[in-house]
């Protein structure tokens, strides 16, 4: 699936340290037919927690839909959209 | 993402003052001994299962604790049911689920025995069914070696299930088994896995007898939305509108049924007497023999209940999402609706699909039953004489109905008579096909949990053992399989479960010799080409399966004036009953909104009566599904 309304997202995502958490938010994104242009992932100061920071397309409704999305991941802590850009 | 971590991940539950330990508390269990406690303090009664070398620690401890802990008259606490298939044992916890509304449990062994549990997980899913499934796992220190009967369940179950624990330290496995149970029925229900390696499950552990997970997100965003609550402005703006209303609707959906929240339903309509119309997931969730219900709507939805959503100028949307068997053209459904109103335990679901005017997230029941008390507290009373003889004469002007002159056994008789015979308190499962609308429209459901039915994945081969899993949640209910001839093959094993426990239920297979519900688009969009279809050469004869695996009432109704005394004999019998009804191969499922249609482009057939010509659909059948 492409998007028309190609403006970029970037979202921060604080996850729980757990087996397969990783994987799940992949996956999410790609079952809902979202490419991840590009992601990161980093340790933060609690052990237990890392934090993803991912940039997505698309437009405000398709985005709401996956950040809403995204919350019903169990291992999601939070999650924030930090910045919308013009895609490239 | 394994990260060693420091912190203790597991914390204990605070205890209610008073709070009594748990007598086993402190004792040595194994792991899998402590698996079978945690799902007897938790009040499972019953498991479904099939065995294998991953998972024979935790059977060894079911046995043992059914050995120890059986009744005065011998009964187990805990009985496993074992079905022909892995996939059987989910849709017969599935089936346990959806009839009690409790957590349906199934237990099953590692690489094949999982995998078999992919479809009854992803089918839980998409229809939130609370279920708990245990997989066994090869040994930690083997997985990733490609270890015989090792499967990556944890990634496979990741994108089908609710929730999945790979159980890798010992200690949190009694935590993580009980947070399982929590997150299944909690929130919008579903399905959680935990993969347990055989290792894990022969660990010596103290058993601590209380504690969960942590799950800070999860156990925040749920406290949320179980917190959110309307306030008065919410009420007023929801009433100022319904108030303008001269045609409110409501739309129920699954979710009613799931939140426990059809006596309060009930009650909101007595208070304001809006009509009634439910998704195929909201059966029962209002008694369809009300006079304000107008069964189902969507696809294959009442005409009645179709029209009245064309002409409804406020709609309240109760758990229920709009999908695409409902509002195939979203900015087409319900076009006259000024004000849709939108309530759901999920935040993800509002607004999805249709944009809503008004919309709430929290408790379904809770929030009917404040709307209910704030409207009569400031005695809103609603004129709506004109939308009940407007409704009334929809019922009786598109009313069901069908070729009652044919020489075939028309499908909808027979089902009219079972409901004649049950007064629509039967519990009813189906498999997937027309049979499975047919029941749907002809049956009534007087209350929630009667109807089972794979709606949303529409699952072949769900009906037999849901039907199953639904007689040991109702040991003294009717259960009645309306199956099909194609979707009865695909679990076709679980005949002989049905008579291995002596269950009384009853299978009844509308063979229409085919995939009727695959003819009827082939007919439509194909020029009736059937294209694998066709069952016609094939030579099964399902009286003799059902006998084969032990029926003591089995038979085949082929002439029409046999039908009546037929089904009397058929729902009478005592134990386990086969019925299988030869029917016109040709009986259609009407009416229909085509896929990606309106409902003004219904088409009715030709015994319910339209309100215009239908209009033909433009998209072509490669834009269809
Ligand atoms: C597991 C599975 N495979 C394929 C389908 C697609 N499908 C939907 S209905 C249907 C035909 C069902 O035939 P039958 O059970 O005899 O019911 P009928 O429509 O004839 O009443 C098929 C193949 C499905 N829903 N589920
Ligand atoms: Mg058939």
């Amino acid at each position: 699936m492409t998007m028309s309304t190609a403006m970029k997202h970037t979202l921060s995502i604080l996850l729980q340290n757990e087996a397969g958490a990783l994987v799940r938010v992949a996956g999410l994104f790609a079952a809902r037919g979202h490419n991840i242009d590009a992601l990161s992932v980093v340790a933060t100061d609690d052990p237990a927690v890392s934090r993803l920071t991912l940039v997505v397309h698309g437009d405000d409704a398709r985005l709401a839909q996956i950040l809403s999305q995204t919350r019903r991941l169990v291992d999601v802590l939070t999650v924030e959209h930090t910045a919308t850009d013009e895609a490239t | 993402m394994n990260a060693q971590l420091t912190e203790p991940k597991t914390k204990p539950a605070p205890a209610p003052a008073g709070a009594t330990r748990h007598p086993l508390a402190g004792h040595a269990l194994s792991g899998a001994e402590v698996v079978v406690q945690v799902f007897a303090d938790e009040g499972v009664e019953v498991l479904f299962g099939y065995s294998g070398g991953a998972i024979l620690p935790v059977y060894d401890a079911v046995f043992r604790h059914n050995a120890t802990h059986a009744g005065a008259d011998g009964r187990e606490p805990m009985p496993l049911i074992v079905p022909a298939n892995e996939q059987g044992a989910g849709f017969m916890a599935a089936g346990y689920a959806r009839a009690s509304g409790k957590v349906g449990v199934a237990v099953v062994t590692s690489g094949p025995g999982a995998t078999n549990m992919v479809t009854p997980v992803r089918d839980s899913m998409a229809d939130s069914i609370p279920m708990v499934v245990v997989c066994g796992q090869v040994p930690t220190g083997a997985i990733g070696s490609d270890a015989f009967q090792e499967a990556p369940i944890s990634n496979i179950m990741s994108a089908c299930a609710k929730h999945v624990f790979l159980v890798t330290e010992p200690e949190r496995l009694e935590a993580t088994l009980r947070t399982a149970f929590t997150l299944a029925r909690s929130g919008r229900p579903g399905p959680v896995v935990v993969d347990i390696p055989k290792d894990v499950q022969n660990a010596a552990l103290a058993f601590a007898g209380e504690g969960e997970l942590p799950l800070p997100g999860y156990r925040a965003r749920l406290a949320a939305v179980e917190r959110g609550a309307l306030t008065d402005e919410d009420c007023a703006a929801f009433f100022a509108a319904l108030k303008q209303a001269r045609r409110p609707l409501i739309y129920a959906g699954g979710g009613v049924i799931a939140a426990g929240a059809a006596e309060a339903l009930r009650d909101f309509v007595d208070a304001f007497g809006l009509p009634v119309t439910t998704t195929l997931m909201g059966l029962g969730a209002f008694d369809t023999t009300d006079p304000l219900a107008l069964h189902m709507l969507g696809m294959h939805g009442t005409a009645y209940a179709n029209y009245a959503v064309e002409d409804c100028d406020f709609l309240l949307a109760l758990g229920a999402r709009f999908d695409d068997r409902v509002a195939g053209l979203p900015e087409a459904f319900a076009p006259l609706a000024r004000f849709i109103a939108q309530v759901d335990i999920d935040p993800a679901e509002v607004g999805k699909v249709k944009p809503v005017q008004w919309h709430h997230v929290g408790p379904l029941k809770r929030a009917l039953e404040r709307l209910a008390a704030y409207g009569r507290a400031h005695g809103v009373a609603l004129e709506l004489g004109d939308w009940h003889a407007h409704v009334a004469a929809l019922k009786r002007d598109h009313a069901m109905n069908y070729d009652r002159d044919s020489a075939l056994i028309q499908p909808y008789a027979v089902l009219e008579e079972i409901d004649r015979l049950t007064g629509g308190r039967a519990v009813i499962s189906t498999g997937v096909g027309q049979h499975q609308m047919w029941a749907a429209q002809y049956l009534n459901f007087r209350a929630p949990r009667q109807w089972l039915t794979s709606g949303s994945m529409g699952t072949m081969g769900f009906g037999l053992p849901a039907a199953i899993g639904a007689q040991f949640a109702r040991p003294d209910a009717l259960v009645i399989d309306v199956d099909g001839d194609a979707s009865i093959r695909m679990n076709i094993g679980e005949l002989e479960t049905v008579t291995t426990y002596g269950l009384p239920l009853k299978v009844l297979v509308l063979n229409n010799v085919g995939d009727g519900m695959v003819r009827q688009w082939q007919k439509l969009f194909f020029k009736g080409r059937f294209m694998a279809s066709d069952k016609s050469l094939h030579r099964k004869d399902f009286i003799k399966a059902a006998e084969a695996d032990g029926f003591a009432w089995a038979r085949r109704l082929e002439r029409k004036e046999d039908l009546a005394a037929t089904v009397a004999d058929f729902l009478a019998f005592e134990g386990p009953a086969f019925l299988e009804v030869m029917i016109d191969p040709d009986a259609g499922v009407y009416p229909m909104v085509g896929p990606g249609a309106s409902y003004a482009q219904m088409i009715t057939g030709e015994h319910i009566a339209s309100r215009s010509a239908p209009v033909p659909t433009d998209a072509g059948p490669a834009a269809m599904f």
